[in-house]
Parts: C-alpha cells; structure tokens; sequence
C-alpha cells in the first residue's frame, strides 16, 4: 500500500491548490473552464477502470454519461424533483444501464467490444434524435419526451443561483470538484484493492486469471456497474451546470477527444486521467483563440500522436519513469 | 494404495473431440489422495487435452470426472479451482504485468473459495499465504520483480507457486520441466518431492524421463488420445507397446540401467 504515501500527500495538495484557486482571483471564464474540465476527469478517471485497468475496450462510457444526465434532466423537468434528489438516482441508473452494457460484451473481446459498445451509443443518439412523438402540448407547441435534437432544457439546476445570486457559478464549480474527488478516490482504492488485481489479472491472461478461481462473468460485470456511478453522476452535473442537456454529449468527436486524454494521460495508469484531462483541457482552450483558427483539431492530433510515439505509457507513465531514474540516480531506494 | 474407497479424482469414459480428432478418447483412470500419477506418450497424444478437460476450461463431451465423488465435469474452471484443482501449464502463464507477488496473490485471495465480495484489501493469512508460496520455489527475492521480465525458469517457478497458493488436494503439472537444463530439473524435483512429502496429490504430465519415473508412483502413457500402458514405472521399459510408439530400444534399456542403479539419469 505504499502507492497511498506517495498519492495521498500530491492529492491534498491539488485540492487544496483547486479550493484556494477562486479566492486567489482565477477570473471566471475559466472557473467555468476547470468546472467542465472536472466533468471531463470524471468521467475519463473510471473509463480508465473499465479500458486501461480491466483492458476491456468499452466506448459505451459517454452513452452511460447520457442517461446520467437525461435521467436528471427528465426527473426536474416532468416530475420537478430537486437535481439533488435525481443526483443519486442518475447515478444508480447509469449503474443499471452499465451492467447491461457490461451483460452484452461479455461473450466479446478485443475490438469486438468497441464495435458492440459504439454501436449502443449510437443507438441512444438515434433513439433521443428521432424522437418527435409529442407527448404533451404548450399552447401549439408539440413536445416529446427527450426533445430530440434539441435537448432538454429548463428542468432547473443544483440551485446555486439563489444561493450564491452572481456567483453561482462557485457553487458548480465545488459540486464538480466534490463529484471528481470522490471518483478519484474511489478509482484508487478500486485499483489497489483485490478487485483491481482480479480486474488486471483478467486483462493480461484472462485464461489464465479464470483457471486461478477469479471468475470473469463477475468480474467484468462489476467493472461495468462501478465505473458508471461516477459517470452517471458527472451527466447529472453537467446537466446541473449547463442547464441544458442534449444528444451532443454523444457525438464521436466528443468521444474521441476524452479518449484521447486517456491515452495522453496514460492508460491504466491512475494520475492519468487527470493529466491528460488537464492537458489536452488547456490545449483545447488555447487554440480555441482566433490566433489559432483553424488549428485545433491538428494541434489535438499532433499532440496525441507524439504521446503515443514517445511516450506510449502516456506521460503518468513518463513521469514515472523519471522519477524511478532520478531515486536511482539520487542512490535512493527504487520506490514502487 | 487402495485403502479408499472413493478415490480423489476419478475419471470414467472421459472423451474430447475437435472435429473428427478424437484428442482423449474413452480414457477411465484414478488418482488416490496421496499419490503421483505421471503421464507420458508422444507429442499429440492429448495429454494436455485431458488437463483442459479437468481443470473445465475446455470441457469434456462425454465421460464422468468426479473430485472425492462429486462430478465436476461441467463445472466453470474457477470454481473447480474452488474445488482444490490447481494446474500448472505447458506454455508459461502469467500475468504479464503485475509483479511476481501480485501473481501470487490472485491465487491466494481469489483460488482458495469463490469470494462474494472481493472486499477492499486483502487479510494477513492470504499475504501469508502468498509468501509461504514464494518460499517453497524460492522466489522471495523477486517478489517486486515484472513477471514479463522474468526468464523461463522463474516462470516455470511461479506458475508452480500460483497454483500451490490456491491450497489445491490435487495439482495438476504440465512438463513442468520442459526447455529446462538439468541443475534446473533438478531444483524442480526437489520442490516436487517437497510437494510429495507433503501429502500433495499430483497428476504430472512430463517428457522428461528420469524426471518422470522417479516422482511417479505410477505412470499412465497415452497415444491418440487412448490409454496404451498403466502401472509401475518400472514395468514401463518392459513394455513392448510403449516401447515401440514412444521411448524406443535405446531410451528403454537406458531408464532400467539406471533404475537397476538405483538412480534415474537419462
Ligand atoms: N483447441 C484445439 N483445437 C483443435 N485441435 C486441438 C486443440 N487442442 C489440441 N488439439 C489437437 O489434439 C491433439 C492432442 O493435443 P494435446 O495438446 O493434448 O497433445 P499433448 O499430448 O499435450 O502433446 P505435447 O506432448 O506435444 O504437448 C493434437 O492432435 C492437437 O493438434
Ligand atoms: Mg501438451
């Protein structure tokens, strides 16, 4: 357990930088920019469970993130519950939804996954797009149930704004940075508990693994349902946050993108989430400028095909290694 | 030997097929608990099939396998794992990026009984038991080490530790010595003969001769799928059929010279 000396001490410390960041007078275009960024790690710190520490190549992660957020949506919209009440319940949805998913791939591997998963996904995405049967009128305007391309809107939001009146986007901000630490958290203890040896011993020989009593069926079932909470929880945030919610959260280059902070960040590895959120967060803001028109989806491509050259366990693992040559160097003893 | 009546691994008409191929074919044999059963014959004889076949990762199409009388012939492998089989493998397995002790662990944590809740650590006994396991192979010093970085040898080591750390009645071996040089096959029988002396069941599969005779009690030689010979290791090199399809007049007459001397090199 020696990882908990090294992670706990660095962890503190970025939350403590991320709490004190608003005092400290970060303007708030980009207090709105770290919130969406801790929507994004969230949701990339327990896809990295399901496709780099259990190896299973799932890209249901955004679908599961949907009905995370749809079901919050629908919950303030049609039966005006507080967001807070359709919190919890998102989450244990996306957890049933991602059993089902985890069910479906579990006569599948390798590619076959991504193929049936991305297939789901899309699925979703047509069912809310096509979906223009009204279910009830406003005035002569026909509604359906999802509102189609659209998206659902005006199903009210975590109630910062009569809390905190102009500030109210600190109060989503410390929602998003609450819902991202606990994830992390739990992605950790996750990792280092016997569950994320059974998963990782399916990952490298799952023959193997099977023939030493860890049974696959359970296994990979519960890697599906653990890692959907979180992800059904950063939906119902960003549903919270945005105050609008649509079937653009299942659009492949969105998909893509947080893939790519994955393999940036480092696969399998657990700071990497976070690192290449936070990275290719930055990039992406930066080339957003006008300056840069024009350049963005390049600089994103440039930057993820040079990790995957150079540094193919993503820079966690770099920074790893360097650290692992430098106690070397420094004669002190080559921490785990 | 015969002393109990229900034997601890009992097979009966057990048979698998791959298309037209009959790889084991109506194969009956026991295994009383305490003793060591080796099994030779030549390359394709389905000796590594009749352990997919009882370890339940490939299960058999016809035929009874029962563990101290309970039938285990359609049981999922890692519950037979449950059940007190442990098998080791011809072609080194591993999990090729946990550490040395982390292989171990899987076994010990998750081989011994099916686990509801994995929980969220693991308990002494279990990091107890791991360790114990590296002793026996004698590979507490590379416990940090990345199993992908491990040579041949030490593979063969652990994929022995893994299984013993899953407390198995019965420990299935599949040439556990293949590719090996002789001052390794020997380290490897004395941890077998530890094993032995421990009351440990095993079934051996091995091409190794002298490896073979001196750990079995006795010795079963498959051909095509079919049982040709089954008895004392001695009787083996007398045995004309076994002789002629499998060890020759040379490797024969060399196995009793040795055993006449009361020494197995060969
Ligand atoms: N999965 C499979 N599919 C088709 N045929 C197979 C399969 N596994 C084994 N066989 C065939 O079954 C026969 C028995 O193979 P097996 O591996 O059991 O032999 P073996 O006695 O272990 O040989 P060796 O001494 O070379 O290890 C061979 O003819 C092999 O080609
Ligand atoms: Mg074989």
């Amino acid at each position: 357990m020696s990882g908990w000396k090294r992670d706990l001490p660095i962890g503190l410390v970025v939350l403590a930088a991320l709490i004190a960041a608003p005092a400290f007078g970060l303007p708030r275009f980009w207090i709105t920019t770290v919130t969406v960024f801790f929507i994004w790690a969230t949701v990339v710190s327990q896809w990295n469970l399901v496709f780099g520490v259990a190896g299973i190549f799932s890209l249901a992660q955004m679908a599961i993130f949907a009905i995370g957020g749809y079901t919050t949506a629908m919950m303030g919209l049609y039966l005006e519950w507080s967001l807070w009440l359709a919190l919890p319940v998102s989450g244990l949805l996306a957890v049933v939804f991602g059993a089902v998913v985890g069910l479906a791939c579990l006569r599948l591997t390798g590619a076959y996954v991504a193929l049936l998963t991305l297939a789901i996904a899309y699925i979703l995405f047509l069912l809310i797009v096509t979906d223009t049967d009204c279910v009830y009128y406003e005035g002569t305007v026909c509604r359906s149930l999802t509102e189609g391309w659209k998206g659902l809107g005006r199903y009210g939001d975590y109630g910062f704004r009569d809390l905190f009146g102009r500030d109210f986007h600190l109060g989503n901000y410390g929602l998003a940075l609450a819902v991202l630490t606990l994830a992390t958290l739990f992605s950790f203890a996750i990792v280092r508990s016997p569950m994320g040896l059974a998963f990782r011993a399916l990952r490298d020989n799952p023959g193997y693994a099977v023939s030493r009593g860890v049974s696959r069926f359970k296994y990979q079932l519960l890697v599906f349902a653990l890692s959907a909470f979180f992800t059904g929880l950063a939906g119902s945030v960003y549903a919270g946050v945005f105050s609008v919610i649509g079937p653009n959260v299942l659009q492949l280059g969105l998909l893509l993108f947080l893939l790519s902070m994955m393999v940036v960040g480092g696969v399998g590895r657990p700071w990497g989430p976070l690192i290449g959120a936070a990275l290719l967060m930055l990039v992406d803001e930066t080339l957003k400028e006008e300056a840069f028109a024009g350049y963005r989806n390049i600089g994103l491509g440039l930057i993820l095909a040079a990790v995957v050259v150079l540094l193919p366990q993503g820079l966690a693992g770099g920074i790893d290694n360097l650290a692992r040559r430098l106690a070397r160097r420094g004669g002190g003893a080559p921490g785990e | 030997m015969n002393a109990d009546p229900v034997p601890l691994l009992r097979c009966r008409g057990v048979s698998k097929y791959f298309g037209a191929l009959a790889a084991v074919k109506s194969l009956s044999f026991d295994v009383a608990a305490g003793e060591a059963l080796g099994i030779g014959g030549p390359n394709g004889a389905g000796k590594t099939t009749l352990f997919e076949v009882i370890s339940g990762l490939n299960p058999a199409d016809e035929g009874s396998i029962e563990l101290e009388g309970a039938a285990i012939e359609r049981v999922a492998p890692a519950t037979v794992c449950h059940r007190g089989i442990a098998r080791t493998f011809q072609f080194n397995a591993g999990f090729d990026t946990l550490s040395v002790r982390e292989n171990v662990l899987v076994s010990a944590h998750f081989g011994r009984r099916n686990r509801a809740w994995p929980g969220l650590a693991h308990d002494r006994a279990t990091g107890e038991l791991a360790d114990r396991a590296l002793e026996l192979v004698g590979m507490t010093e590379r416990a940090g080490h990345m199993v992908r970085d491990l040579p041949v040898f030490h593979r063969k080591l652990l994929m022995m530790a893994s299984a013993m750390a899953t407390e198995p009645r019965l420990l299935l071996m599949d040439e556990p010595v293949g590719g090996l040089n002789p001052g390794e096959i020997d380290r490897m029988m004395e941890i077998v003969l530890g094993l032995r002396e421990q009351g440990v069941t095993i079934i051996l599969i091995e091409h190794v001769m002298r490896f073979l005779v001196q750990l079995s009690d006795r010795v079963l030689i498959m051909h095509h799928g079919e049982s040709i010979y089954e008895g004392s290791p001695r009787g083996l090199t007398r045995d004309a059929r076994v002789i002629e399809v499998y060890l020759g007049e040379g490797m024969a007459k060399r196995l009793r010279d040795a055993m006449a001397g009361g020494d197995g090199g060969g």
